[in-house]
Formats: structure tokens, sequence, C-alpha cells
């Protein structure tokens, strides 16, 4: 049994407890930092541990920090990002709800090796318990004296402050994240200038997800070797898996990096509720469908890059055979259409036309001229959107169009949802 | 410099040129809707995706720096067929009712996708609909939401440019909507900028609605006739009828830019205030006449030339008149009337004009605003930017935001420039003086560290504006209108070409400018109109003219309009010739001007529009207005422009320079062998060439595309006196008495007393008002709106009170562009601030 290390305290009671997380060994990674660490060891060991970002895009930890100036005049920030809406995901809620003081101690260890004397914390608005727990949490710390000024004794400061999300889906694309914190509307930047470069009001900004984050007490107090002894080499670690759908037992499980997606879904989900898999989709709806066939691969961001999907947030999604797929593409697309900011053409317009089109499908009223306008729009959307909330959305509905065409047709030809 | 190849040309640009600049200086189109030249890239509208080499996408040519070594793509298969997907979504929900559309024809969705669209769409869906009719958003803006591109021009040019932050986005995705707060923009400047950058119908002009097809119109290019700043505006003429005012694409200083003034003043002309033909004084009344009625009447009062006696003649012409009219104004006076008594403005406090030769000839800076403002320090003083000059306020915004340079701000008013400044400071008219010494001496001298100023404020606004100077290797000063209307004006102005001079002898690059309210004080200052000296800041009576003219000219110093109206209120004053100016509206102190003005004996006003001038004269001139004749203005750079004609004078008016011919002519003048009917304003253009030193060497054809920017050249250098006098602040005696301090000026709707005229404007604004600390208000027991009684020692008048936050205690402010709130009572002469009492109405 693979030892849990994010969800140990899942049922701890009162784990969210500043008491509960100290008798675990709570803070002893922090305090361990300050004392023998700098902060430019601390980014070493954090790249030598082969750590990448578990929000979506796996970019190497270390790397990322490093990308901050070193002499730079300007305030450092570190932004925590909780603004968790990729549907089929709930790994960081569980966090924030149950080891808060976990997150925390990460965020304390990313700001100590950044030089950042102020973090954000920003929440999704939806996150009530997340949102009530972290910020007692926040008030523990203080009174403890593991946050505010001269932190343990030593020379590093920090502050912390929570920022809740208003609902908007793309405010978890980092630079939309930023403007948002800054009181603009959530719109994503032009980059370069990277945040790293000059992200909260122009200055210096790391933003990192809530599970990266988590990670980190454990790569200091474990040390480099243990982590990268879990999973494969390219992409190491333990690792949430937000499973939903039509499997036994939903749920949320705590596995090694690149575990292969049947010993998952089979093995750990207890298969399908019917006889067989249609497609899973492995990282949320941004990642593409991988028919039922095609599940032995393994669930890291190198391998499902290689099955053409991607490892994304980890929200695994599973459809078995009675699942309609169109049903399934359809409202994807009308999540993807609601959630569009507007800003640039392909994503905004294209993606309302996409929906409209998905609509009639599914309701059998469809033509076969509409598929060639799904061709069309997938073609104009992907790769020419300013970020990737509009190609993953014509990313996942070509997967869908590519896989399961002949559902499309079957609805155009029967004039109906065969599955209804 | 990098190396990079586009579509096969190879060329090196210098490092961060956008690809889309690379590709636009080879004449390689790439379409784009969300980028502006002025704005910061947005790369939204994903119209200029080119290829590059190695890169796996498409990338914005917009956004995207070239590198070296880059080799780019513009005419790929790909981006073709890009550019006809991001069309088709765009023509998607696009409502496609071209024919109802005021932008059809010169709309860029129609260009672009005649160019690079598709033959059909695929859609056939119902497209959005955000409402079936139009949303007035204010008087002049109307908008059409399901026309809108989401190319955030607008938006963007409303912060970033004009500063006013009235438009913003609404709501997400296809349900964004661009509009002001609770859908209305009846706050904002109404400057229509967002109209013309608006690349679809969506946002469109109101005055300008359904009025007709671009097709149709006739486009005049000519300079706005409101403030000095001297933007360029296109006028659209429809059969001779104007329609609208644009302003075209990077063109002229303005670059695509105007104020609600330029755009939407330019109707002043079709007043119904405009005078149509000659009046003559008959039994008291001002009745209809021919002109040849009018001249006879001139002629009768005045006699033949040898009866005139020129020190008991003077002329006023307004700055607003082009450099023709001015020049042959002043030659006129001088050559027929025998008299320097010749002034350009009623509101100057007197006593400048011997500082001028050497500040405005030797040190003012003939160069392009752009240039100035780029400076490592801007000194603004006495000016409001925002309302005086809105498009200078502008370009000195987006220069700050963009270098990040000093902007160091002393005005009586706040603006909203001060949100931009590095430090501003609130002066009381006359501590303009005060100010500029302690800063000089700040800088220079090692007595800075006593300041002569008790006030706190100024003294540390001079401190921090003299570290930022002593650090710079760049310093501009910014001189405003209240300067030159207080009457410390003649101290100041010393220490003002002090403090250039001597920051020019610390090798330090200085430049000056002034923000002139009106379109051409700097033109009727070169032009001669002024007392003191002749076109080019020559001495009266200098040989070079008097050959020139052939005539022998009046070495009398010439009196101002301070001296011209005491000597008709005396009686000794024969005539007064006043030219497009309203010294009755405009003088302070109405009192005076209107006992003056009736003692004249024969007071002849040639002007465009009736005005309570107009009405006391013996004699009425209509002159041509604005748009009905050619010639050239000098803007504050000092660059002259052409304005020019778009119609033929209407009814029996006439174009001034051929009314001040004609005039010449009857008394035995002429100008240089041209008469009535043949003259042309580049015959005057040509002579002022000849004799005055800033225009020599220039031709119309130079001034005809961009304007021509005049030269300094070779004026006399007027010695600097060593020992000034160390000026003190103005006493700060008003609030300890209750009384608060009046000035006055433009608002940001109106221009002097013209646009009061344009029925646009005083749609928006039609009153005056009086603008108080918002506290100073409730400590006085009113609320905005309340109608109130403002007294001076002098006078008094009713106005509504509004109140203004950053508004310093005890100061009030009343536009002075509503002739008749007759503001003008309240002031004595020689008082530009002066202490008043608000009072309740009822009392």
């Amino acid at each position: 049994m693979f030892e849990k290390v994010l969800l140990r305290s899942l049922d701890v009671p009162e784990s969210q407890d500043l008491s509960a997380y100290e008798a675990a060994g709570g803070f002893k990674s922090l305090a361990s930092v300050l004392a023998n660490h700098s902060p430019d060891e601390l980014i070493e060991l954090v790249k030598a541990s082969g750590l990448r970002g578990r929000g979506g895009a796996g970019f190497p930890t270390g790397l990322k920090w490093s990308f901050v100036p070193k002499d730079t005049e300007k305030p450092v920030y570190l932004c925590c990002n909780a603004d968790e809406a990729e549907p089929g995901t709930f790994k960081d809620r569980a966090l924030m709800e149950n080891d808060p003081h976990m997150v925390i101690e990460g965020i304390l260890i990313a700001a100590y090796a950044i030089g950042a004397a102020t973090s954000y914390f920003y929440i999704r608005g939806e996150y009530g318990v997340s949102t009530e727990r972290v910020e007692a949490a926040l008030a523990q710390a203080y009174a403890k004296g593991l946050l505010g000024q001269n932190i343990l004794g030593s020379e590093f400061s920090h502050d912390i402050y929570v920022h809740r999300g208003a609902g908007a889906y793309i405010c978890g694309e980092e630079t939309a994240l930023l403007e948002s914190i800054e009181g603009r509307r959530a719109q994503p930047k032009l980059k370069p200038p990277f945040p790293a470069v000059a992200g909260i009001y122009g200055c210096p900004t790391v933003i990192n997800n809530v599970e990266t984050l988590s990670c980190l007490p454990h790569i200091v107090e474990r040390g480099t070797d243990w982590f990268r002894s879990i999973g494969p080499e390219s992409s190491p670690g333990p690792k949430l898996f937000c499973v939903s759908g039509q499997v036994k037992k939903p749920g949320l499980y705590e596995l090694p990096m690149g575990i292969s997606m049947r010993e998952l879904l089979e093995d750990h989900a207890g298969g399908p509720l019917s006889d067989n898999f249609k497609a899973v989709i492995p990282g949320g709806v941004s990642a593409p469908m991988i028919p039922g066939s095609d599940i032995d691969v393994g669930m890291d961001f190198d391998s499902l890059a290689g099955a053409g999907s991607m490892l994304g947030s980890a929200g695994v999604i599973a459809l078995d055979d009675t699942a309609c797929v169109v049903r399934v593409a359809a409202r994807i697309m009308e999540f993807f259409n609601h959630e569009s900011c507007g800003k640039c053409t392909p994503c905004r317009e294209g993606n309302d036309w996409a929906a409209k089109v998905l609509r009639r499908l599914e309701a059998g009223s469809g033509q076969r001229e509409d598929l060639d306008q799904l061709a069309f729009l997938c073609a104009g959307i992907f790769g020419n959107s300013f970020c990737a909330l509009g190609d993953a959305a014509a990313w996942s509905l070509g997967a869908a169009l590519k896989h399961f065409r002949y559902e499309f047709e079957q609805h155009i030809d029967d004039g109906e949802c065969p599955f209804h | 410099m990098v190396h990079v190849t586009i579509d096969g040309i190879e060329l090196d640009v210098s490092e961060g040129t956008l690809i889309l600049e690379a590709a636009q200086s080879q004449n390689i189109a790439v379409p784009t809707f969300c980028y502006q030249k002025r704005l910061a890239p947005l790369a939204s509208c994903r119209m200029c995706l080119v290829s590059v080499e190695n890169m796996p996408k498409l990338q914005p040519a917009c956004a995207t720096p070239v590198t070296d070594g880059m080799v780019v793509h513009t005419a790929s298969e790909q981006v073709a067929l890009t550019r006809q997907s991001m069309l088709e979504l765009l023509l998607a929900n696009h409502p496609l009712d071209c024919p109802v559309c005021d932008k059809g024809g010169e709309c860029e969705l129609q260009d672009m996708v005649f160019e690079y669209g598709a033959g059909a769409s695929r859609f056939r869906d119902q497209k959005r609909v955000f409402r079936s009719r139009d949303l007035s958003l204010n008087q002049v803006i109307i908008f059409n939401a399901n026309r809108c591109i989401q190319c955030q021009r607008c938006v963007r040019i409303c912060e970033d440019v004009v500063g006013a932050v009235a438009l913003g986005t609404i709501d997400k995705g296809m349900d964004s909507e661009v509009t002001g707060f609770e859908n209305s923009l009846d706050d904002c400047d109404h400057c229509g900028n967002c109209i013309e950058v608006c690349p679809v119908g969506a946002l469109m002009s109101q005055p300008y609605r359904y009025k007709a097809r671009p097709w149709d119109l006739v486009e005049t290019e000519t300079t706005c006739p409101f403030c000095g700043t001297g933007c360029q505006l296109t006028i659209g003429a429809r059969d001779g009828e104007l329609a609208r005012v644009r302003s075209k694409y990077e063109t002229g200083i303005n670059g695509e830019t105007l104020c609600v003034k330029g755009r939407f003043g330019i109707d002043y002309i079709d007043s119904e205030q405009r005078i149509e033909t000659p009046l003559v004084r008959r039994n008291g009344a001002l009745e209809p006449a021919s002109w040849n009625d009018a001249f006879d009447a001139m002629r009768g009062h005045i006699g033949d030339q040898s009866d005139i006696d020129g020190r008991r003649i003077g002329g006023l012409a307004s700055a607003q008149l082009s450099n023709e009219t001015l020049y042959l104004f002043q030659k006129m006076l001088r050559t027929v009337f025998h008299t320097n008594n010749i002034d350009s403005s009623n509101r100057w406090t007197g006593g400048i004009y011997d500082e001028l030769p050497g500040l405005i000839g030797g040190l003012y800076s003939r160069q392009s605003l752009e240039e100035v403002i780029s400076a490592d320090v801007v000194l603004v003083v006495g000016s409001n930017v925002t309302d005086d000059n809105p498009v200078t306020d502008y370009l000195l915004r987006s220069k700050i935001r963009q270098q990040k340079n000093h902007l160091f701000l002393a005005s009586v008013r706040p603006s909203r420039l001060d949100a931009d400044a590095s430090a501003c400071v609130r002066l009381l008219p006359g501590d303009e003086a005060v100010l500029i010494s302690t800063i000089t001496n700040r800088i220079f001298d090692s007595r800075a560290g006593t300041h002569q100023s008790g006030v706190e404020s100024l003294a540390e606004f001079s401190r921090q504006c003299a570290e930022a100077v002593k650090a710079a290797t760049t310093v501009t000063v910014l001189v405003g209108m209240d300067f030159l209307r207080t009457p410390n004006a003649k101290l100041a102005l010393p220490w003002l070409d002090g403090l250039i001079r001597r920051l020019q002898g610390s090798g330090k690059a200085a430049a000056l400018q002034f923000l002139f309210d009106r379109c051409n004080q700097l033109g009727a200052w070169e032009m001669g109109v002024l007392p003191n000296h002749l076109p080019g800041w020559q001495k009266n009576g200098e040989r070079l003219f008097e050959q020139a003219w052939d005539v022998q000219l009046s070495s009398d110093p010439g009196a101002d309009i301070h001296e011209m109206l005491r000597r008709c209120a005396a009686g000794a004053m024969d005539c007064l010739y006043i030219l497009g100016s309203d010294p009755m509206s405009a003088y302070p102190d109405r009192i005076q001007v209107e006992n003056a003005l009736s003692s004249a004996d024969l007071l002849i006003v040639q002007a465009s529009h009736h005005s309570a001038t107009t009405k006391l004269a013996d004699i009425v001139l209509p002159g041509a207005a604005f748009g009905e004749e050619a010639g050239t203005v000098m803007n504050n750079e000092g660059r002259i422009q052409s304005i020019r004609a778009f119609r033929p004078p209407i009814a029996d008016t006439r174009r001034n320079i051929d009314i001040l011919t004609q005039i010449t002519e009857i008394f035995g003048g002429n100008f240089c062998g041209y008469s009535l009917g043949n003259l042309k304003p580049e015959h005057v253009f040509s002579e002022i060439t000849q004799l005055v030193p800033s225009f020599a060497e220039l031709s119309p054809a130079n001034v005809a595309e961009e304007g021509a920017l005049s030269r300094r050249a070779g004026y006399r250098d007027i010695p600097q006196s060593s020992a000034l006098p160390l000026p003190s602040s103005v006493e700060r005696t008003g609030q300890s008495n209750g009384k608060l301090t009046l000035v006055t000026g433009d608002c940001g709707f109106h221009s002097g007393y013209a646009s009061e005229h344009s029925a646009t404007l005083s749609g928006i604004r039609a009153e005056a008002y009086v603008e108080v600390r918002q506290s100073d208000c409730q400590a006085m027991g009113f609320a905005q709106g309340d109608l109130v009684k403002i007294r001076s020692p002098h006078g008094e008048t009713t106005l509504s009170i509004r109140t203004n936050k950053q508004f310093p205690p005890g100061l009030a402010f009343v536009p002075e562009n509503f002739a008749s709130q007759h503001l003008n009572r309240l002031f004595k002469q020689g008082e530009f601030s002066c202490l008043v009492e608000i009072l309740p109405n009822e009392l």
C-alpha cells in the first residue's frame, strides 16, 4: 500500500487544527529551512527533487522560482493558486479543508526561496469551507509566530492575504488571476513579461498551485531522493487523482505519479459502472478524452502528452459505455463558452458557435454539415486563442469528434440521441 | 539592431520593433483590429497572426517583438486561412446591417472582409442580439452593441489616453459589452475619441447620425479653431453643409484624438448668432446695410487719410484669426491709420509685452510637443491642461505613462493630470512668480535654503521640483494662461526667462512653450498684433518695414488694450476697430469696458457672430467664419499649419482679408498691387515670409502637408537683469474672513466665447456654474445644485453650485465661457482672481 503523504490526515479528526498538524510533525520543515538553507540552496533542492507544478502545466517548480530576478528592487510576491475550477477536480479543496497548515507551510517555504514578504492566497469563490479553514489556520499561525514578523525567530517575515475569487474559471489562468487580485477585469495578459518578472503590481511574482506547495514540506523533510523514488524519472512524486464519473468508487486518490490509468480506474476506483469504459478524460475537461481501449497509459505529464492528452489537474472523468459522447461534448462546450472571458475572437465567438451546433446535434436536429462546422471551429480556435482556455475547448471537442465521430453521425441520422 | 526576414525581404530594425511595425515599414499589409499605435498592445482580435519559423503557433504581429534571425511569413496559406477564420467568426454574430449603419463605407470590418474574408459563411444559427434599438449613452455618443467586435480600442483610449476611465466592459464572453456606468456616459468628457477609434458602427456620433454616407462627404483637412494645441481635423461636408468632424489616424500633433470642442464644437459656425449682413447704426439702432453703405459710413466718420490722427485710433483683434488676417489688420492700422495702438487679447493684465521679445522671439522652443514633453522633467505652471488644452493633456498623459519621466504640476485648479504627476501643488493666481524664483534659487543659488514663499506646500513642491531638475539633463517648462493673466505676470516672466537661460547655461537642454488657449496667440504676436513691435518682433518704425510697405511708420510706443480703453473713456479716441474680439464679455471689468466702448466716437466691429460688443458698435462688418476662408495659424509648438475653407462665406459675409483689403484701399492704401477680388491668402503669406524671420523661406506648400515649424531666427537677445526682485507669495487673506478666491478660465466643454454658439456643446453644457471644494460647500450650508449668489466688491451674479473633492480650500471657479453670465462684472481691471462671498440666492 502506497504511503499517503499529502492526504495523510484525511481521516484524522480536527486535522485542520494547528495542534494536529504540529503533532504530525508540521512546521519542522519550515524551521529546518530557516535554520539550515539559504534561499538559493532551497531552490536547488526543489530543482533536484524534480517537482513539477500540479496546477496543470507541469512546469518544473524550482526552475520557475529561479526566474525571479535576484537583484530586483521591487517587492517579490508569491501567489497560491487555489482557484480550483477545472471541472472534475477537487484535490486542492481536500488539502485546504483537511490540512490548511500544510499549504501554509508550503507557502512559507516557497516564499523564503524567492524572497517574498507577501503572499496572496487566491481561493475559488465557491470554496466556503476551504476559505474558513484557511483563514482560521492563518489566524492560528499568526498567533503562534509562524506568520508575520521574524518567523520562528528568524530574519524571515511574511504575510499571507486571502483573496477570494468571484466565480470565474478564467481566474485560474495565472495572469488573469493576477489581474483579479489587482481589482481589474480578470482577463489573461500578454506574456512576456512573465509574472516572474512583472506580475502583481508589476512586481516579480511566482504563482504555485496548492498541491505543488503542499509537496514542499515533505520534500524538505524526507529529501529529494525520497521524492524522486516515487513515479517516473521525468515527473516524480506523489500525486492526487480526482476520480469521478461512471466508476464504482469515485473519489480522491493519492498514488505515485505515473500509475497506469487502468490500475487507477479498475483497481483503485473499482472499474466502470457498466461493462466497459467508453472513454476517459484524464485531466479535467480541458484534457482531450482517451478511448476506453487506450487506458493502459501512465498518469503522468509526459505519458499522457504522448497519448494525445494531458495530465492537467488530474481530474479523471470516466465514461462507461452508456454515456453519450455528444452530450458530454456539448456539456463541456457549454462550460467553456460560459467561462470564455471574451477577450479574443476565436474563443469568444468560436465557443459560442460550437455550443450552438452541439446543442442542435444533441437534440437530434443536426445535419452532416454541422460536423464540418465543428471541424472548422476546432481548427479556427486551436492554436489561435489568446490563452489556453480556447485551446482546451477546441482540443477536447476535437478529441470527441476524432474518436467518436460515429456517435455524432448517429445523432444526425437517427434524429435523436441513441442513449436516452 | 536585429536582422529579420519578412516574406523573403531581409531588413535590420531596432530592438523591440514589433513584427507588425517591421512589416509595415516594408509596405507589407498585416490586418489588425485591436492594434492602435498609441495604445498598449492587446493582441486579442487575432487578425494579425503570422507564422514565425521555429515557433509552433502563429504569433500576433502586433505584440511580438522581432528577434535576431527571425523569419516571418505573413502570406502563407495557414495565415490566410486563419484571417479568413477570424473574420468568419466575427461576422457570425455581426448583424450585417451595413445598409443602415453610419459606418458603412468606411468600416474596417467591411474592408477586412472584402480583402481577406471568405465568400460565404457557414453560420446558420440565431445571432446574438443585445438590444434591438441603439442605446444613447449621452448627447453625442450612441451605441449599437450588436455590431461591437470587442477590440477594446474605445475602452483603452478612454483610460490610457484621455484618462477618463468612463468606458469599461461588463459581463464576459459573448455577453461582453462596452458601456459606461449604468449604461450612461452623461458624466464623461464627451470627447468622442471612442467613436473615432471604433472600427465598426458600434459607437457612433449622435450629431452625425444618419446625416450622410461617407462617400457623399467632401472632406477638408484643416486646423482646429479653438485652443493653441493646433489639432488637425477633417471636416466632412455634404452639399456644403457641415456634417461632421473627425480626426485621421496618426495625422497631426493629435494623431487620432480630438477633444469635445474640436470634434463637436465646429457647428458654432452655423449658429443663429451669425451676422449675415453689414449693420450700420442709424438713429441709435443697428440696421442691416449694404457693404457700400457700411464703407460709406466708415468714411463719413473717419474722413480721408489726411484727417486721421493715429494716436486717436486703435485696433483689437482676436487671436483666433489667421496669420494672414492678423497681418493685414496690423498692416492696415499701421500703414493706413498710422497707429501702433494694437492688441490681441483682452485678458493679459498688461506690462508683459516688454518681456516677450526675448522670451517668445528668442527662447521659445519651436519644436514638436512630443519632443519637449519627452524631457526628464516637465514642469507645467499655471494651467489646467485638462480643460484648457485637452489634447495636450492626452499627449502628456501618454508620454508620462510610457516613458515614466517626471511631471510637476503647479496650477490653481486641480486637473486629471494630477494623478500622473510626480508632484503637484495648488497655487493662487500670482504665485507663479514666487514659485519660479524659488525653484530657480533652489537649483542655482547657495541661498537656496531660504525660500521666499511662506506657503509650505509651495516650498515643498519647489524643493522636489528643483531636485528633479538638478538630476535631469532635459527640462521643459510649459506655461499656462493663468500665468499671463495675473498682475504678477510681469514679475514672473523675467524669472522664467532667467530660469530657462540658466538651465541652458548649465548644460541642460531646457525647453519653454506656452499653453495658449487660443489657436493663434503665438501667430498674433509674430504678426505684430501688439503695440510695441512690428511683425517678427521688430521695433516700431523699423526701416525694413518702411521700405517694404512704402510708408513712414509711427515710432510711437503704441497703446495696449488697457490704455486704449482708458483713452476711449477719456474721450481721447476717435475710433476703435475690433476684429473678432468680444471685450464686453472678456475684459475683466465690464463696467469699465462698457463705458469705454460707448465713449468711442466710432466703434467698428468686424466679426462673424453677434456679441455684447457688436451690440455697442456703430458699424458691424460680417466676416467669414471658420471653415469659410483659408489661411495659416501658428500653434503652441510654433508650427504653422493650414486652415482651409470647406464652403464660401455665407450670406452677405466676406472673407476677413477681403474686408481689410477693401478698407485699406478706401483709405488710399494698397496691398502690394493686389486688390479685392484677386488677393489670395498665399499672397499675404508670401509677404510675411519676406518680413518675418521665423517664417523665412517657408512656402504655402511647406505648410500645406504637415505644417512647418517656424524658426527661431536672429532675434536680439534682451539682456537679462542680474538682480531680479524676489517676489513673494500671494496673501492668503480670503479664507480667514470667510471669503473665497474666485478664478475663471475654460471649462472642459467650452473654449473662449466661440464655442457657446455651438448647439452641440451648449447642449452638453449650457450654463455656467460655480465650483468649490466639497467641504467648503457643506460649511457654507449649500448642497450641489443649489442656486447661489456670488458677490464681489464690484458686482454679483447668480449661479448653481457644484462641488469637487479635489478643489483646494477657499477656491471658487466659474467658467468664463458663458457671455450672458456677465462674469466680468465681478472683476475690476487688472484683477485675475478676486475675493467673493457666496450667499444664498434669496438674499
